[in-house]
């Protein structure tokens, strides 16, 4: 039986009002209602930020529950009226966006520079 | 609040209470499980990748429907959602009668039953309180119509509805027809979901194989 784990480290920063969100590790049940409160408070910190980029190059996995936390953050960025994109993803979190047709709905970039060039 | 598998449930309830054809189809089955495994998912006993349904727990839910999916999970080795779909199918029948009992209980559903022809027993499930009802068409619909990113739970109704067959009760196939992008860009988003996708174009698969052998 697999324990929840919460193999998740997240740390952040800001260039030119985007914020920039890096988690790392496992993407899973027992991480997404963090990595969504982390996503959640960026979006709520002042000043507002205008865009927010979740840099997934430390990110080695995303289950079904970590998916979903990704588009409760998309949605929570539409609503702050931000921009909500992620870059960098690694070949097996890739594959996830891609099976499940998630990279339809939010824009993805080969890395940070391209993300922070599409939010202006 | 009503589970995601009772709100599919009323998606196939009819008008008069006789439960619609599409119950009665392999898709709407296999959407019922996927809908199982979802809540259980949500409830923190499971959690699902590309590869396999992992357990997290096994502790009960207090939701028969659910605890008799999760215990089927337990002890059982790791396969992924497509192939859980599959051979949870003998359990469908057990799913949907517990499924229509919950939604008695919970008064939103009578139970009727009658004789057709003087022995044939026929039962049906008028609706009481259609709120719950309407309430899933309108989000399915708000959330078809609309351009917004869906919220979670209304991806995995739309998902199931379709591969249920559940949206042609309320849906003209021109509307379907018109909709199929946004369908598919919101209804597959979820990885079990997906699962239970694969599940049921398998199914299909090997009974027209099934079908094409040949007879000599």
């Amino acid at each position: 039986m697999n324990q929840p784990t919460s193999a998740l480290k997240t740390s952040q920063e800001s260039i030119n009002g985007v914020t920039i969100v890096m988690p790392e590790g496992r993407l899973d049940f027992g991480a997404a209602s963090e990595f969504q409160a982390v996503l959640e408070a960026a979006l709520g910190s002042t000043p507002k930020p205008r865009g927010l980029i979740v840099d997934c190059s430390g990110l080695a996995y995303v289950s079904s529950a970590g998916l979903r936390s990704f588009l409760v953050g998309a949605r929570s960025a539409k609503s702050a009226g931000a921009v909500f994109l992620v870059c960098s993803l690694s070949p097996s979190v890739r594959e996830v966006f891609t099976v499940s047709g998630f990279s339809r709905l939010i824009e993805d970039f080969p890395d940070r520079t391209a993300a922070l060039a599409k939010v202006g | 609040m009503i589970t995601l598998a009772e709100e599919l449930t009323l998606l196939a309830i009819e008008d008069d209470g006789a439960i619609a054809y599409t119950a009665g189809q392999v898709g709407f089955g296999m959407s019922l499980t996927a809908a199982c495994l979802v809540e259980l998912n949500s409830r923190g006993r499971i959690d699902a990748d590309l590869a396999a349904v992992h357990i997290l727990s096994r502790e009960p839910t207090g939701d028969p429907m659910l605890d008799l999916v999760l215990s089927s999970l337990t002890g059982a080795a790791e396969q992924s959602v497509e192939q859980w779909v599959l051979q949870l199918s003998p359990q469908v029948p057990e799913l949907v009668r517990l499924t229509l009992g919950a939604l008695v209980s919970r008064g939103i559903l009578a139970l009727r039953e009658t004789r057709f022809l003087w022995v044939m027993k026929e039962r049906r499930y008028p609706v009481i309180e259609g709120k719950e009802r309407k309430e899933a068409k309108l989000r399915i619909l708000e959330t078809l119509l609309g351009e917004d990113l869906p919220t979670p739970h209304d991806t995995v109704l739309v998902g199931l509805a379709r591969a249920g067959g559940l949206l042609e009760g309320f849906l003209s196939t021109a509307e379907i027809h018109r909709l199929e992008t946004r369908i598919g860009e919101v209804g597959g988003i979820d990885l079990i979901v997906r699962g239970a996708e694969a599940a049921i174009r398998e199914d299909q698969a090997a009974r027209a194989r099934a079908v094409m052998l040949p007879m000599y």
